[in-house]
């Protein structure tokens, strides 16, 4: 028997939350045409088209948004506390596999377009051959593949250690031969062992190669820094995104500049703060300290993140102020974050000081523009993709209810999030 | 810490419409499964297996239906597709991507039932990596009997996965490096098969080359395995010493089936284990009989689809021959490869059903006496205490039709019930006869 093929879904719920990242339609429907959004509006003003065939989907208590876009993730991450110095002792065989899990798990949680900033050697390309195979399901992903790093620097143990412009400029054009959709450089170091967080990685000139490089082919670029000379660097580069963005002097010292804010915005660069990631390994340090478990070493670490965090609210805030755009990425599977759970950041953002509608927006219109995605993704607009999660209860009052999901569409398919063969 | 140790002190008590144990000739009404950790404690009718008075014990009911091992595949490939795309073309897929494929096909292996699998061809190190990763817990997979890759003679049978090898001291090098890289057994092509460099009616290692293989893997204790789709190369395989012929194709260098009785019976006198891979050539039948419903069959297609037929019915009719003259004939479905899906094992059990396996003796096939066939039988294939508790619960008797092995309702590996998702995904791993589809 051949089964029933609908070309329209329609979508009721009781609200709706669009494109204008704000507003909150009541009784509201969605109507989807094969992959795309035909129309979105009040039940009364979207009609299907006479005579069409039409499989209507009408949600109790619920509320229809924009599947969420995770600016910020490394499938390859196992989110169990290792660092990436042993993530990256596994054969790549098996970072493909964790990368497939990760996937799901995101896709089925909401997430229905994620960008990778960084896997080792071709891990991720080869989790996207495996898509397009049917083998395994994803997200939308673009891809970074390997971040660009100087020798010793931030993941260099990905697979690139570049140096001098030339170097950075074939690293670049290597990637986007593999398939890059985006460059990721660490300007600062990180926690990787070898690299030093407070200092900047590349020289200007190697960065400008870089994003001169990336730039030239129509990819967008994404700076890792968490310490503020990197931030300049990246400015002066002209980079897209800077994630992380920590106000930290190269002693150690923390200490907002607001010269630094003001450029980013004024250059229109996006900020992803990545809360999420910093809170939960420090939750379970303070769990440590709890069962008296601690070692003198994690206990040193839980004191300077403490003080990290509260500095990276504090910039955060002040960033706002000064109008830069912050973006919602979760930087998980990183660390002790497991991928599945991007929720957790948009709960992060609220409790830095946003409103939940703000960091919703954050997470799907602003996160698809960080990308350069916002033309398909990222608001529930006529002729856009539908791509769209269905939640019970009203994430605009409580964005806990993102973890409420009834459904997630992508692409125009209800996604059965029960398939784990 | 405490609570931990309590924890695993823990029963789990599973009780069911019948127990089949896998040794008994006949299904036990009213059977029950006791589980500790990741054994089991007890099997036996419902009355006379109970944890130790004051035990903490988790007991679930699976009324009229029947608790039974979980199923042994003795041939698989988790490398491949099953869609028609040959294995010339697996092995140009990136081996990132072959683990990926392997992943979901040892999920549909698992959550149909199989609980224990034995890799007859992967590329280089996939299937060993894919192991890694489920050791791991960071993948989900039945227990895996793997070969590493096949061994080879240079443009031979999966020559591509990366085994090729000449000269009996080239072979000795290469059965220990796979032993070294974590193989558990050997698997060798001694005749060609359908790669195309290759000649499946042509032997392919001599005999000399045979032995060494048989020898070095005997000597680090490991069991062997060895294509044959001609029957020289069955010939060569029995001289060699290897354990287990695969497909066991009786035909000779001009093409022609000719059944050798001598042949099957030096087979049977030197106990050798036979998996003849019925299904995976009904595949192809169905494969093409589905096209021709959709469109006229194109002259290549219709030969093909007539000799893969005649081939089919052959192979179903020598393999009656074997199983009458009492050889150990085994269950290995040969899937994922050409048009056979994995997930689909219970099509190679019905058709051994079809050359006279009763439905019990076709159940052991896929159970014990799979396990005995790849020497794990200590550890897994009945339900007996200090096994490992891989176990299904499956609605209906498969004792007196097979059919309800497709009916599996819940899998349990090393004692731990598997989350096997919804009924939707995995009913969509079943292939079907062009009829139904």
């Amino acid at each position: 028997m051949k089964q029933k093929t609908f070309t329209f879904k329609l979508i009721k719920a009781p609200r709706l939350i669009d494109d204008t990242g704000g507003r909150v339609l009541e009784q509201a429907a969605v109507l989807i045409e094969g992959d795309a959004i035909r129309a979105v509006g009040t039940e009364e003003a979207v009609v299907p088209p006479e005579g069409a065939q039409v499989e209507e989907l009408s949600y109790k208590d619920a509320t229809i948004l924009p599947g969420l876009v995770d600016c910020h993730v490394h499938m390859n991450g196992i989110g169990d506390g290792r660092a990436g110095d042993e993530l990256t002792t596994l054969p790549d065989e098996v970072l493909t596999l964790q990368s497939a899990k990760n996937a799901r798990a995101h896709l089925y949680s909401g997430v229905t377009t994620l960008r990778d900033c960084g896997g080792k050697n071709r891990t991720t390309f080869m989790l996207r051959q495996a898509v397009g195979m049917g083998i395994t399901p994803a997200p939308r992903m673009l891809l970074a593949g390997r971040p660009m790093a100087i020798i010793g620097g931030h993941l260099s143990y990905f697979g690139i250690a570049a140096t001098g412009e030339v170097e950075c400029r074939a690293a670049v054009r290597q990637l986007v031969k593999e398939g890059a959709d985006f460059v990721k450089i660490t300007a600062t170091g990180g926690s990787t062992r070898t690299s030093i967080r407070t200092r900047p990685s590349f020289n200007p000139d190697e960065m400008k190669a870089i994003v001169d490089e990336a730039h030239k082919f129509g990819r967008h670029v994404v700076a890792h820094c968490v310490s503020s000379q990197g931030m300049v660097n990246a400015l002066d580069a002209g980079v897209d995104t800077i994630v992380h963005a920590i106000h930290q002097e190269a002693d150690g010292a923390f200490k907002y500049r607001p010269e630094i804010a003001d450029r980013i915005a004024r250059q229109g660069v996006f900020v992803n703060p990545t809360f999420s990631v910093v809170r939960k390994h420090m939750r379970n340090l303070e769990a440590k300290v709890e069962d008296g478990t601690i070692t003198p070493a994690q206990q040193e670490s839980l004191d300077g993140l403490n003080v990290s965090y509260e500095a990276m609210v504090n910039g955060f805030q002040k960033m706002r102020k000064a109008g830069v755009t912050m973006v919602c990425g979760s930087d998980s599977a990183w660390l002790d974050s497991p991928m599945g759970n991007f929720q957790a950041e948009l709960v992060a953002e609220v409790d830095a000081g946003m409103k939940p509608m703000e960091a919703i927006v954050s997470a799907t219109r602003d996160s698809a523009r960080s990308c350069q995605v916002d033309d398909k993704v990222g608001t529930l607009a006529k002729g856009k993709q539908a791509d769209i999660l269905v939640v019970k209860g009203n994430p605009a009052r409580d964005v806990n209810d993102l973890y409420n999901i009834q459904d997630v569409f992508l692409a125009g398919q209800r996604i059965d999030r029960g398939n784990y063969v | 810490m405490a609570k931990k140790s309590v924890a695993s002190q823990r029963y789990l008590l599973i009780n069911a419409g019948r127990l089949i144990d896998g040794r008994a000739k006949t299904a036990i009404p009213n059977g029950a499964v006791l589980i500790q950790g990741s054994k089991v404690v007890a099997a036996g009718r419902a009355s006379a297996v109970r944890a130790p008075d004051g035990a903490a014990v988790d007991t679930i009911e699976y009324p009229g239906m029947t608790v039974m091992p979980g199923m042994v595949d003795c041939h698989t490939h988790h490398n491949g597709f099953g869609d028609g795309r040959p294995g010339d073309f697996v092995a140009d897929v990136p081996d990132e991507v072959l683990a990926l494929q392997s992943a979901r096909n040892a999920r549909a292996s698992l959550f149909t039932g199989v609980t224990t699998i034995r890799e007859n061809g992967p590329k280089a190190y996939t299937m060993l990596r894919l192991r890694e990763s489920v050791n791991a817990g960071l993948a989900v997979g039945p227990r895996m009997v793997l070969c590493g890759w096949p061994v080879s003679i240079i443009g031979g049978h999966m020559w591509y996965f990366g085994g090729q090898t000449t000269g009996p001291t080239e072979v000795r090098a290469m059965v220990r490096r796979l032993v070294k890289e974590g193989a558990d057994y050997i698997k060798v092509t001694a005749t060609g098969g359908t790669t195309k460099t290759s000649y499946p009616l042509l032997p392919s290692f001599n005999v000399d080359e045979l032995k060494a293989v048989a020898d070095t893997a005997h000597g680090l204790g490991k069991l062997t395995a060895a294509h044959c789709t001609a029957t020289q190369g069955i010939v060569n395989a029995l001289d060699g010493g290897i354990d287990m012929i695969i497909h066991c194709t009786f035909r000779d260098a001009d093409g022609k089936d000719r059944f050798r009785e001598d042949i099957a019976e030096r087979i049977g006198k030197q106990g050798t284990y036979v998996n003849p891979t019925l299904q995976v050539l009904r595949s192809t039948v169905w494969a093409l009989e589905r096209k021709k419903q959709e469109r006229a069959l194109t002259p290549n297609e219709q030969a093909r689809l007539d000799f893969f037929q005649r081939n089919f019915d052959r192979r179903m009719e020598d393999c009656r021959r074997l199983v009458g003259m009492g050889l150990k004939v085994i269950t290995g479905s040969d899937s994922s490869w050409t048009d056979y899906q994995l997930g689909n094992t219970v099509y190679e059990v019905e058709c051994l059903t079809d050359v006279g396996f009763s439905p019990m003796r076709a159940v052991q096939s896929v159970t014990a006496d799979a396990a005995v066939a790849l020497g794990v039988d200590r550890i897994v294939g009945t339900l007996e205490p200090g096994k490992e508790a891989d176990v299904i619960v499956v609605d209906g008797d498969p004792s007196r039709d097979v059919r309800a092995l497709w009916n599996v309702r819940e899998v349990f590996l090393a004692g731990k019930r598997v989350e096997r998702g919804s009924d939707a995904s995995i009913a969509a791993t079943r292939q079907h006869p062009p009829s139904e589809s």
